[in-house]
C-alpha cells in the first residue's frame, strides 16, 4: 500500500505535539470561560496589559506562547496551569524503558517464615504489642 | 469505480499514515493526490513560517493531523479557531497557521486532499478559487465510487465532533 508519512524528527514531533496541546488547552479554556462568564479576548488583553491582537494571535497559533505567558493567560482565564512529566508507557526518545520495580521500603518488615512456632510465640510475648508482622 | 483505499492500492491516491501518540486511534483519515503527496514530501519541508513562529509549516501540519484531525479530537472549541472551512462545491480547506490544504470529504471523516500551499501565497495571489476549481477537476476525473463527496457546507456533516461541546 503506497501510504506515506510526514517526515518529522522524533524530537520535533514531540515539540509540535506539546505546543499544539498547550494551545488547544487555552482555546478550550477560553471557549468555556467565554460561554460561562462572557470572558473576551479584550478582557484578557487588558488584564495582562497587551493589545487584543496579541492574545488573538497567541490563541490561533500565529504567535508563540512563552512559558511566562502560559501563567498569565491561565491567570486571566481563572485557571491553574498544571505541568508534570510522567514516565512514558512506551520507549520513546533517548531513554530506554524503565524496568518496573517494587519499592518495599515503606511496606514494613517482611513476614518471617520457616521459623519454629515456639520461638515465634516467645518473640511475640517479648514484643508485647510491638507491631512486627510475624507469619502465621 | 473504487474506494479511496482501492485507489491508494492502485497508486491514484496516497493515504497519509499518521504517527499517532500511544493510545490514540485513527478515526478520521486523509488521502492525498499525487500532486499533494509530492508537495508534502518535497516542498513542505523547505517552507518557513511567515509568522516567524517556532513550528515550521511541516510541523504544524504534522501536529494538526496527528494531534487533532486523525484521532478525532474536536476540531474547534470556538468560532474564532476554525481549522476547517467550506469554500464551494463541497470543497473544504484544512487550516494551520501557515498552511491551507484543499480537498473534499468522500464520506464523513474521510478527507481527500488535492493541493496545499502557504496561507500567505494563497491570499496574496487570490488562489482560493483556482485551488477549489482544481480540486473539483481532480475529483471529477478520479475513478471514485459515487457519490464522490459529501455535499453542502455543514462541517458537522463532514467530520465527527466538529465542535466542542
Amino acid at each position: 500500500m503506497p501510504s506515506f508519512r510526514i517526515s518529522v524528527s522524533p524530537s520535533r514531533r514531540a515539540a509540535a505535539r506539546f505546543i499544539t496541546q498547550v494551545r488547544r488547552a487555552f482555546q478550550r479554556a477560553y471557549a468555556e470561560e467565554n460561554k460561562k462568564t462572557g470572558l473576551t479576548q479584550s478582557a484578557i488583553a487588558r488584564a495582562i496589559g497587551v493589545h487584543r491582537s496579541v492574545i488573538n494571535r497567541e490563541l490561533v497559533g500565529r504567535k508563540d506562547i512563552t512559558v511566562g505567558r502560559i501563567g498569565e493567560l491561565a491567570w486571566a482565564m481563572g485557571r491553574i496551569p498544571f505541568f508534570e512529566l510522567p514516565e512514558s508507557p512506551v520507549e520513546i526518545g533517548m531513554m530506554p524503558i524503565k524496568s518496573i520495580t517494587v519499592d518495599i521500603s515503606r511496606a514494613g518488615p517482611k513476614p518471617l517464615t520457616g521459623v519454629n512456632q515456639a520461638i515465634i510465640d516467645e518473640w511475640k510475648k517479648q514484643a508485647q504489642g510491638a507491631s512486627i508482622p510475624f507469619a502465621a | 469505480m473504487a474506494t479511496p483505499l482501492e485507489l491508494d492500492n492502485a497508486g491514484a491516491l496516497f493515504k497519509l499514515d499518521p504517527d499517532l501518540a500511544p493510545g490514540k486511534r485513527e478515526i478520521r483519515s486523509i488521502y492525498a493526490s499525487p500532486r499533494l503527496k509530492t508537495w508534502i514530501e518535497n516542498d513542505l519541508p523547505q517552507l518557513e513560517s511567515t509568522w516567524n513562529i517556532e513550528l515550521t509549516p511541516q510541523e504544524q501540519l504534522q501536529a494538526f493531523i496527528e494531534e487533532v484531525f486523525c484521532p478525532r479530537e474536536p476540531l474547534t472549541y470556538d468560532w474564532h479557531f476554525k481549522p476547517l472551512t467550506h469554500i464551494r462545491d463541497g470543497i473544504w480547506e484544512l487550516k494551520t497557521a501557515d498552511l491551507r490544504m484543499f480537498g473534499w470529504f468522500f464520506v464523513k471523516d474521510c478527507f481527500i486532499g488535492s493541493a496545499a500551499n502557504l496561507t500567505d501565497t494563497v491570499k496574496q495571489l487570490h488562489l482560493y478559487r483556482p485551488y477549489a476549481e482544481e480540486a473539483v477537476r481532480f475529483r471529477d476525473g478520479l475513478d471514485l465510487n459515487h457519490p464522490k463527496f459529501v455535499p453542502g457546507d455543514d462541517p458537522h456533516a463532514v467530520v465527527s465532533d466538529f465542535s466542542f461541546p
